[in-house]
């Protein structure tokens, strides 16, 4: 018995037999004498021999799909499948087979020799499943294989009217990639299943009041103001609404095209907008507005188009033209911030091809933002003292607004201690510019003496900036961070979650097969993004949201030098642009509804991870 | 008919077509990365797994098989003559569901039978079926066989922990071991893949004695 013998003898003595027997069969001509040996049928081959597939891409998406079948081989027509990774079925066209009406086996179809099949266009990868005999011999167990995702399958599909194909591309998910992501429709077919295209619209666009208030759009009030306090004598109501209407709407076909470019580029146009040299261009054009304001020169900006439209008709459409450029650049490159309504509508364009509806969504947004700013525009100008030597004080305030505005640009490229000394500058430059060193006559009026203190205010926040940035600091709202620092005094480094930062898809991946037993949470961030340092300072400082995190793999995805492997990264993640927090559980799943994108607050984080 | 050497063991390669004495050894599968060995008596004696023809037989034929592989029931006649002429012989047949959920369905159901002592007689009729199976087709079958169904799905829900485990261990030696597919046979120390006529299932059995 077999089981009695030693086993390390049996192994080894079955060695020898077997290296014996290999050299006495190359030495009597083993491979003829073999056949000899055997009944009617070969020693079944291995399964890739007796069945060699060939894969055609075509240029269209679709995929021709080529068995080379051995002879006394046969394929099954019914065990033929394909299937993305998201577990739909890809259709398959098969030509029918030879009937194999064996009354042992049934009637089955099966394929001899050669089989061509034709394979419909998917969204990223595919799995290809196939699984057939040796004639009168053996069963092969199912063979699998995935084919990977085809560059012409995204377009493709954005010719299929949307409702015909799922929305998958938040579910995309690459071969060998160890996270799944959640299959939530989204934010619009969510809307649109409840109740059609105007609820859609209707959505955005309170989506987009809702915004207005955040701090993302904070930057675009004093852009309007400025705007309208350029106008000096002329503003009045009409003109105020007038302006800021084309503002608004600027703004919002901004964000409009903004779909349109991503649909025709596929790639996401405002990430492309926050690339350090159209930062830089903002920030020259802020510096020229501001020097302007300033009365350096009028705004020469939209002079030459004020020229050849005054020729037309009115004299004012150069402004509404600067307006307009205003509106729609501001959109742009003010609002950095990544919301879930813009995430959602991008992604949905992305997925289903649908410019027409996702632009107008996202041009509903825009104006759903723009309307506190026409109530500024209507009241501003009523709100304002007529005409009168305080306009002049109140351009140069916003000469320095937008001064600041510059080196607030220029700081989410490259922030460090001359950021926090251009930060002094202007501050010092203002408090000067408010009076802070000029003599108030006795008799002075409290508006003066306010303005003053404000102008003393200034001149010594600047002051201890610039003492700042001399020892190296950088945070304008921390400045003698150092200072703190090098005393050692207080609690020491604040506490923060630990996140082990990545910045291609590769070391995403392997930052989470390292943790892969764990939840984990990818937080998509990016140096320039704005909401990002406040979830920074709200969200991650809190003890309750370190308690949370500390049992898992955090993991920040950073796409501050964005580029084709940043956007390979948020492809994979499914994800627009920072701020993104996706959360996967220990099978490196996303469980439904636990995504969070833009500005966040603990509980939100709290909540997610508690589903997890 | 196929000599499993070591390294082929191991890496699933096994040389078409040669008929030898040697024996196959049960290796540890190093490049599988298994830290358990795996032994002759695992893949001869699983405990768990039910035995036909002579249970004390000095020769055991392992069968690894599906019970929708048409190679596997068009064979299975032959090899219970063989394995009922010779007297001698133990039966392993391995469930090695290959075809997708009727085939696991129908394993789970003749494992059950085997808690009620019933395994032979679901395991017959369904070997008995022709061609592919479903739900109804297998259900419809072992009831034909005056055989209580919700009993058997119950008798497998009571020890699924056992029964799962029992196919989990025969997928991997199947993988250990190389197989190619089903039916593929042990006979004593050696693998044959594929079906065997009455007369190699005799030789081989000859073999295995010898």
């Amino acid at each position: 018995m077999i089981h009695s013998q030693n086993l390390k003898r049996f192994a080894l003595s079955s060695l020898i037999t077997a290296c014996l027997a290999v050299i006495s069969m190359f030495l009597s001509g083993a491979p003829t004498q073999a056949q000899l040996l055997l009944t009617e049928r070969a020693a079944p081959m291995q399964v890739a021999d007796a069945f060699k597939l060939e894969v055609r891409d075509r240029d269209d998406g679709t995929r021709e799909l080529t068995w080379e079948i051995a002879k006394g081989y046969y394929l099954y027509r019914d065990y033929l499948a394909a299937e993305t990774d998201a577990g739909t079925k890809v259709p398959l066209v098969s030509p029918s087979g030879i009937p194999k009406d064996d009354p042992t086996f049934g009637s089955v179809e099966v394929y001899y020799d050669l089989v061509q099949v034709d394979l419909a266009a998917a969204e990223g990868p595919v799995t290809l499943t196939y699984q057939g005999c040796q004639e009168d011999g053996i069963c092969y167990p199912p063979v699998t294989r995935t084919l990977p995702a085809l560059a012409a399958s995204a377009q493709a599909l954005a010719s299929i009217p949307a409702d015909k194909q799922p929305i998958e591309t938040e579910a995309a998910k690459d071969q060998g990639s160890q996270l799944t992501l959640s299959q939530d429709g989204g934010l619009i077919e969510g809307l649109r299943q409840r109740g059609g295209v105007l609820f859609v619209l209707t959505g955005f666009f309170a989506f987009g009041l809702l915004l207005a208030f955040t701090p993302c759009m904070f930057p675009m009030y004093p852009i309007l103001a400025g705007l309208l306090s350029g106008q000096g004598q002329k503003l009045t109501a009409r003109r105020g609404i007038t302006l800021s209407s084309v503002y608004v709407l600027a703004m919002a076909s901004a964000f409009g095209l903004l779909g349109v470019a991503a649909a025709w580029s596929g790639q996401n146009l405002q990430i492309v907008l926050q690339s350090p040299v159209a930062i830089y261009v903002a920030a020259a054009v802020f510096v020229i507005l501001a020097l302007s304001m300033f009365g350096l020169f009028e705004i020469q900006l939209p002079a030459a188009w004020t020229r050849r439209i005054s020729t037309v008709g009115t004299s004012s459409g150069g402004t509404l033209g600067g307006a307009a450029a205003l509106g729609f650049s501001s959109a742009l490159i003010m609002g950095p911030c990544v919301t879930a309504p813009l995430a959602g509508a991008l992604l949905y364009i992305a997925g289903t091809g649908d410019v027409a509806l996702g632009a107008a969504a996202l041009f509903a947004l825009g104006l759903g933002q723009g309307v506190p700013l026409l109530v500024v525009g209507a009241l501003g100008a009523r709100a304002l003292p007529r005409a009168g030597g305080w306009m002049q004080g109140f351009k140069l305030a916003f000469g320095f607004i937008f001064l600041g505005m510059s080196i607030w640009l220029i700081g989410r490229v490259s922030a460090g201690p001359e950021i926090l000394a251009l930060w002094s500058a202007l501050l010092i430059g203002g408090g000067i510019f408010a009076g802070a060193m000029d003599l108030l006559p006795v008799n002075a009026g409290p508006v003066r003496r306010l303005i003053k203190t404000a102008g003393v205010f200034s001149l010594l926040a600047g002051a201890i900036m610039l003492f700042g940035a001399a020892l190296g600091g950088d945070d304008p709202m921390r400045p003698l961070d150092r200072l703190r620092a090098s005393a050692g005094s207080g609690e020491g480094p604040e506490k923060s979650v630990n996140f082990v930062t990545v910045v291609s898809r590769q070391s995403l991946e392997a930052a989470l097969s390292n943790g892969a037993a764990k939840p984990s949470l990818i937080y998509v961030t990016a140096d320039w993004c704005v909401t990002c340092r406040v979830i920074e300072r709200e969200v991650w400082a809190d003890a309750s949201v370190q308690a949370a995190l500390s049992q898992m793999t955090v993991i920040a995805a950073d796409v501050s030098d964005f580029g084709p492997e940043g956007q390979a990264m948020l492809d994979q993640l499914g994800a627009v642009g920072p701020p993104t927090m996706i959360f996967l559980n220990s099978d490196g799943k996303e469980p439904p509804n636990t995504r969070i994108v833009g500005d966040t607050t603990v509980k939100a984080v709290l909540s997610s991870t508690g589903m997890l | 008919m196929t000599r499993i050497t070591r390294r082929e063991a191991l890496t699933g390669t096994a040389a078409a077509g040669l008929v030898t004495m040697a024996g196959f050894s049960f290796w540890p599968g190093q490049s599988a990365a298994q830290d358990q060995e795996l032994t002759v008596e695992d893949v001869l004696f699983d405990p768990a797994n039910p035995v036909m023809g002579n249970k004390d037989g000095d020769v055991t034929i392992v069968e690894f098989f599906d019970y929708q592989c048409p190679y596997c029931k068009a064979n299975h006649p032959i090899l219970k003559d063989v394995v009922e002429n010779d007297g001698n012989v133990r039966l392993v047949m391995k469930d090695w569901p290959i075809f997708g959920a009727p085939s696991i369905l129908a394993a789970q159901l003749a494992l059950g039978a085997s808690s009620l002592g019933q395994y032979k007689t679901a395991s017959d009729a369904l070997m008995e079926t022709e061609g592919r199976l479903s739900k109804d087709l297998i259900h419809d079958t072992l009831a034909l066989a005056d055989l209580d169904v919700s009993a058997l799905e119950k008798a497998y829900e009571d020890s699924r922990e056992k029964w799962d485990g029992l196919m989990a261990r025969n997928s991997r030696q199947a993988t250990l071991l190389g197989l190619q597919g089903t039916p593929a046979f042990i006979i004593g120390k050696t693998i044959y893949p594929g079906s065997m006529s009455d007369e190699a299932l005799r030789d081989a059995i000859a073999k295995a004695r010898a």
